[in-house]
This record gives structure tokens, C-alpha cells and sequence, in this order.
């Protein structure tokens, strides 16, 4: 089964891509503006980020999750996994420019920023990424063609292996 | 860390620029692949009767500026110098060395802080409709760009180019901040020498310009992105056409603005020891089947990804141990292989976190393949990175990383970036969208 959602995201139109969501079946368990879109947040923040980054929704179930894809106005695409309670354990991302990384992450984008702090010693020009136990980013690629994923180790649903999520 | 362009480096910078004014194969000017813009030099032949090729510039690899070599050096960083002046000026102007050259990146971009005042003062600022200064963000792997776009008179070995649109990074005014909406896409904000690695960079990628068709849009923005920038600030994202020849509104590739030898480049690198070379010389070629120094030969034509491709342009694909890497490239900004095969053991030395450390060499073998059908097979050196704890060698064959680190689950792969370590013995043709390059179109990449 695949829902095909649009959500174009001007500001002016926000009630009517509301309504949208509504009219695909998305059950909106917590109010729009309550609605904060993250990693690590819930199901209806998929839509909030569709919003943001003006994308199309087009949501895919597998087996232990449900892909919310969003293709951006750019060509490129967010898709954020989300776990049956609706909690989005990973986001990944491919297209010409790297997404609103701060909409997609929440309060994690600060990890992201600490840990790709430049640090003393040999000039070293390496791809953004994170290795905490409880947080994982991997990004790579060139402008023009950047891709990358970040997720939550220890919120993935049983069964999920790291080849599934790209 | 922070540079200050120092007054022994201006000085440096001046005699260089004498030294350029003195031989003709520094300003271009009379070869058969010169343009036509600016003054410069006097004819290339020295009365022979067929005028001296000067569709080049020279490459160096060495330890980076003064505040990269402070830092311990760069490695595998190619380097080109070029020369700014202002728009229609022959006086004022400065040669800038440690750009770094980039097939992976479009447009020319300079930190502000290795400008001379007077310089800097007098390039022509680009505006927008609206008469208030153009700014740019432009995103790279480690971080992003932000600052001014201006124009200036360039030349790069014998090419050259009047009022070519440049990006002044880091500097002051309305730029001197980044718009939320750039730093949105994570990573530092490289506005110092220190922090990007080099003077400024040199992006002669696989398309004309840095953004194509997104930024006629301002709701698609790419890499890059453009900003209207009045005295209070930079905010609002603007729109900006695709033009492919002059008067260009985005960034253009250096060379896809040259008015002949303009359709693509050749990094021609020579081999290295695997112990390694304190610096290394190579040539940059100006065009792909233009001239008698830069035919297409016997390389295979790999066709890259299109800047309509969903994931973006200049990709192909690597066939690595059974893996079909679909978001592969080929990068001279790249320092080492990035790849993933947690098979290679990685570096136990702290300070090499990430790096493979093979007991011996290792000859990876790997299929380059393109959207055109064509494939190469190529056995790549992998050397141990403990080399690279040596900091008085700036050129390393067989460098390689490991990107995704983690232990908590089988990391995701998709891609092989082709750094430099490819580049040594070998000449890396690269051609630009749309524009037939040895009877071929590009965007494809060669060798």
C-alpha cells in the first residue's frame, strides 16, 4: 500500500496541506503546532519537516517500519524511517545540496556541530559525521551530489539492519 | 591559526606577479588557446612561426600556506595560483597562491582575509534586481561557504577571464554572517585559511556553473545558494539564471568561461614512491581535443551523472568486492580514498582515527563504470596511512579512510571517492555539461 501525500509547504497554504495530510489518513495524534519535527520525534513530525522543505510525501510500509519519503523541490529526497509507535529512528538524505539539516535533527544538530568541530593538529578535510553509541551520522559525496544518513541505534525496530536504511 | 596575510607573503605575492608580467607563459596572451579579454602578456613563441601552447597552469602539491603548514601541512591537496586584478585594471592586482584545485566543486572562491585591502575595495560587486549586493552560500562535505560575489579580472596560467563572478568568502558587512538557512546544512563555516585548508579554491567540476537550472528557482536551491544582501543583512534567497556563457549570474566554472579551451580540464599528476614526495609539479590542461596537448587519446569516456540526476552530478558508479557503488566520483579535492571495507584493518594510532593501516600494500581492484555503458578496471594502491604521521611529505600514493566508523550496525555504503591517490601517474580528463569535449559531450570524466 502506498499513500501519496502532497504537502507543497507555502506558509499561506499551511491549513490546506493540513487538511491534505488529514484527507491521506494520517491520524495527527498531536496538534500542528505541537508537531516539533526531528529525529527521535514522531510520525506527525514527518509532516511539519514536509512542510519545511516543501516536499512531496509519499509514505512506504516495510516490514517493522513505514518509509516517509519526501521529495524535494531540487530533485533530492529525505526519507525518514519511522518505527510502529511512530517514532523516526533514522533520516537519510540524497540530492544536489545537503537538507535543512536543523529542521531534520532537532536538538541533535548541535551534536552534529560539536563533534564536526575543527580540532588542532594536521589539516584534515573529512565528511561531516557522528559516532556516539545512541547517535550515528554518516554523510559523503561532493557539491552537487551529497548524500548521507543519521539515525538512532538504539531506537531501531528489532530486525532492522543498517543495509536497510540509505 | 587565524591568517593575516602577513606582509612577507604580500611581498612574495608581488614579485611573483613581476615574474608573471616577465614570461609570457604566466598571462596568456599570444598562444593558440589564449582569450581575448584583458591586457596581458606578449605572444607565446618567441618569433617562432607556430605561437607556444599556453592552455595551462602549473600544479603544485606541497605543505598549503603559512597557516596550514603551522598546523603540521596539508597532503594531497593540488594547488594552482592564480591573479586578480580589478575589473579593467592592470595595476591593481595580487597573485594568489595555495588555491586548491577542485574536480568536485564549481567556481572560484577566496577567503577575504588573503585579499590586500586595496584589492578587495575595488572588485565590482554583483546586485540583484533589487540594487543590493549578491552573497552566496555554498555547501561542502566538511561545512559550508559564505560571502560576497564579486567580480574581478582573472587569469589562471595562460587563461583568462574579465569580470569572472568570484566568491570573496568570510567577508565583512552584511556577509560577515551566514543566513540561518545555510548554516541549516551543518558543518563549520569556512571563512578562514585555516579552517578551509587553502588560500581559496579552484572548482572545475562537470557543469558550467555552481547551480544550474535550481537557482533559477528560489525554492530549489542545490550546493549553492543565493542571497539578497542589503546593509542590514543577508536573507532572502534570490534567484539567479543558469546562463552558460557570459553575462553569467551564478559562479561559472573558471575554464567554461575561458573563450576557447572551454570544455573541460586534464590533471596531469606524475606517479609517486610510495614512500612519498616532500612536493610534487603537475600541469592542469585547459580543454579536452582543442589543441595538440590535450586530445581525448586513448582514455576511456566515462559518463558521469547529469545536474538533473536525482542525486546530483559528476556521480558514477564503482564495481568494489561485489558492490555496485552507484555515488561514486573521482575528486582532486579529496585527500585520500574514502571507501568502506572494514576487511582492511584500520589504524591503532590515535591520531589516525578512520585512516586504513594494511600490514603491506594492497592493490584494490575496482571497475569504474558510466551512464554511457563504458567501463575501466583499475587496480588501486592502498598503502598504511602511518605515513602520513611524517609531516614532511605532502604527496602520499595510496592514502585511504573509512567514513562510516561506527560499530553499531553494518554501516551503509553507496559510494568510492576517488581522491588524489588516484590522481598520481595518471591523467583524469573531466568534461562540462553540455559542451562536446574530444567528440564526446560531457559531463564525463576520463582516463
Amino acid at each position: 500500500m502506498t499513500l501519496d501525500c502532497q504537502a507543497d509547504g507555502l506558509r499561506s497554504r499551511r491549513l490546506g496541506t493540513w487538511a491534505r495530510a488529514l484527507a491521506c489518513g494520517i491520524a495527527l495524534a498531536v496538534a500542528p503546532a505541537a508537531a516539533r519535527a526531528e529525529l527521535g520525534g514522531r510520525y506527525a513530525s514527518v509532516m511539519a519537516d514536509s512542510v519545511q522543505l516543501r516536499a512531496r510525501v509519499k509514505s512506504v510500509p516495510a516490514t517493522n517500519y513505514t518509509v516517509h519519503q519526501m521529495s524535494l523541490a531540487n530533485g533530492g529526497e529525505v526519507r525518514q524511517f519511522a518505527a510502529a509507535d511512530g517514532t523516526v529512528f533514522a533520516v537519510a538524505w540524497n540530492g544536489p545540496g545537503r537538507p535543512d539539516l536543523r529542521q531534520l535533527l532537532g536538538p541533535r544538530f548541535d551534536v552534529v556541530q560539536a563533534a564536526n568541530a575543527p580540532a588542532p593538529g594536521h589539516f584534515r578535510r573529512h565528511a561531516l559525521s557522528v559516532q556516539h553509541p545512541d547517535f550515528v551520522v554518516q554523510t559523503g559525496g561532493h557539491p552537487g551530489a551529497f548524500f548521507g544518513v543519521a539515525y538512532l541505534p538504539q531506537a531501531l525496530p528489532a530486525g532492522v539492519t543498517g543495509s536497510e536504511i540509505h | 591559526m587565524r591568517p593575516s596575510a602577513p606582509r612577507s607573503r604580500r611581498l612574495r605575492a608581488f614579485i611573483l606577479l613581476g615574474l608573471c608580467l616577465a614570461l609570457a607563459a604566466c598571462g596568456g596572451g599570444g598562444g593558440g588557446g589564449s582569450s581575448s579579454t584583458a591586457s596581458g602578456g606578449s605572444g607565446g613563441g618567441g618569433g617562432s612561426s607556430t605561437p607556444a601552447l599556453n592552455n595551462f597552469a602549473a600544479i603544485t602539491i606541497d605543505g598549503g600556506p603559512p597557516a596550514i603548514v603551522a598546523q603540521g601541512g596539508a597532503y594531497n591537496e593540488p594547488f594552482v595560483t592564480v591573479t586578480l586584478c580589478a575589473p579593467g585594471s592592470t595595476t591593481n592586482c595580487q597573485t594568489v597562491d595555495h588555491i586548491l584545485l577542485d574536480t568536485g566543486s564549481v567556481g572560484f572562491r577566496v577567503e577575504a582575509s588573503v585579499l590586500n585591502a586595496s584589492l578587495l575595495a575595488a572588485l565590482t560587486s554583483e546586485t540583484d534586481p533589487g540594487g543590493n549586493p549578491v552573497g552566496e552560500c555554498y555547501q561542502y562535505v566538511d561545512g559550508y561557504v559564505f560571502g560576497s560575489v564579486k567580480k574581478a579580472d582573472f587569469t589562471l596560467g595562460g587563461g583568462q577571464v574579465a569580470g569572472l563572478p568570484i566568491h570573496v568568502i568570510g567577508d565583512s558587512g552584511p556577509f560577515a554572517t551566514a543566513p540561518a538557512s545555510c548554516s541549516a546544512s551543518a558543518g563549520t563555516f569556512l571563512n578562514t585559511v585555516a579552517l578551509f585548508g587553502a588560500n581559496g579554491v579552484l572548482g572545475v567540476g562537470v557543469t558550467a556553473t555552481d547551480c544550474g537550472p535550481l537557482c533559477a528557482s528560489s525554492t530549489s536551491q542545490g550546493s549553492a545558494a543565493y542571497y539578497d544582501c542589503p546593509a542590514s543583512g543577508c536573507g532572502a534567497v534570490i534567484t539567479r539564471a543558469a546562463n552558460t556563457t557570459a553575462p553569467f549570474e551564478q559562479l561559472p566554472n573558471p575554464v567554461a568561461a575561458f573563450s576557447t579551451d572551454n570544455n573541460g580540464v586534464i590533471v596531469s599528476l606524475p606517479a609517486v614512491a610510495a614512500s612519498g614526495a616532500a612536493t610534487l609539479s603537475g600541469t592542469l590542461y585547459f580543454g579536452i581535443g582543442t589543441e595538440s596537448n590535450n586530445s581525448l587519446g586513448s582514455a576511456t569516456v566515462i559518463a558521469t551523472s547529469t545536474s538533473t540526476s536525482p542525486h546530483g552530478a559528476g556521480l558514477i558508479t564503482v564495481n568494489y568486492k561485489g558492490q555496485s557503488l552507484t555515488e561514486s566520483y573521482i575528486d582532486s579535492g579529496s585527500s585520500d580514498l574514502f571507501f568502506v571495507d572494514t576487511s582492511i584493518p584500520a589504524c591503532t594510532n590515535t591520531n589516525l582515527s578512520g585512516y586504513y593501516c594494511p600490514a603491506t600494500p594492497l592493490m584494490l581492484a575496482l571497475t569504474l563504470s558510466g551512464s554511457n555503458g563504458a567501463s575501466v578496471s583499475v587496480s588501486q594502491a592502498l598503502n598504511s596511512a602511518q605515513i602520513l604521521l611524517n609531516s614532511n611529505i605532502s604527496a602520499i600514493p595510496g592514502t585511504g579512510f573509512n567514513p562510516t566508523t561506527s560499530k553499531n550496525l553494518n554501516s551503509p555504503s553507496s559510494s568510492f571517492d576517488l581522491g588524489i591517490p588516484f590522481f598520481y601517474g595518471r591523467k583524469v580528463y573531466s568534461a562540462i555539461e553540455g559542451r562536446a569535449a574530444g567528440g564526446v559531450y560531457g559531463p564525463y570524466v576520463a582516463f
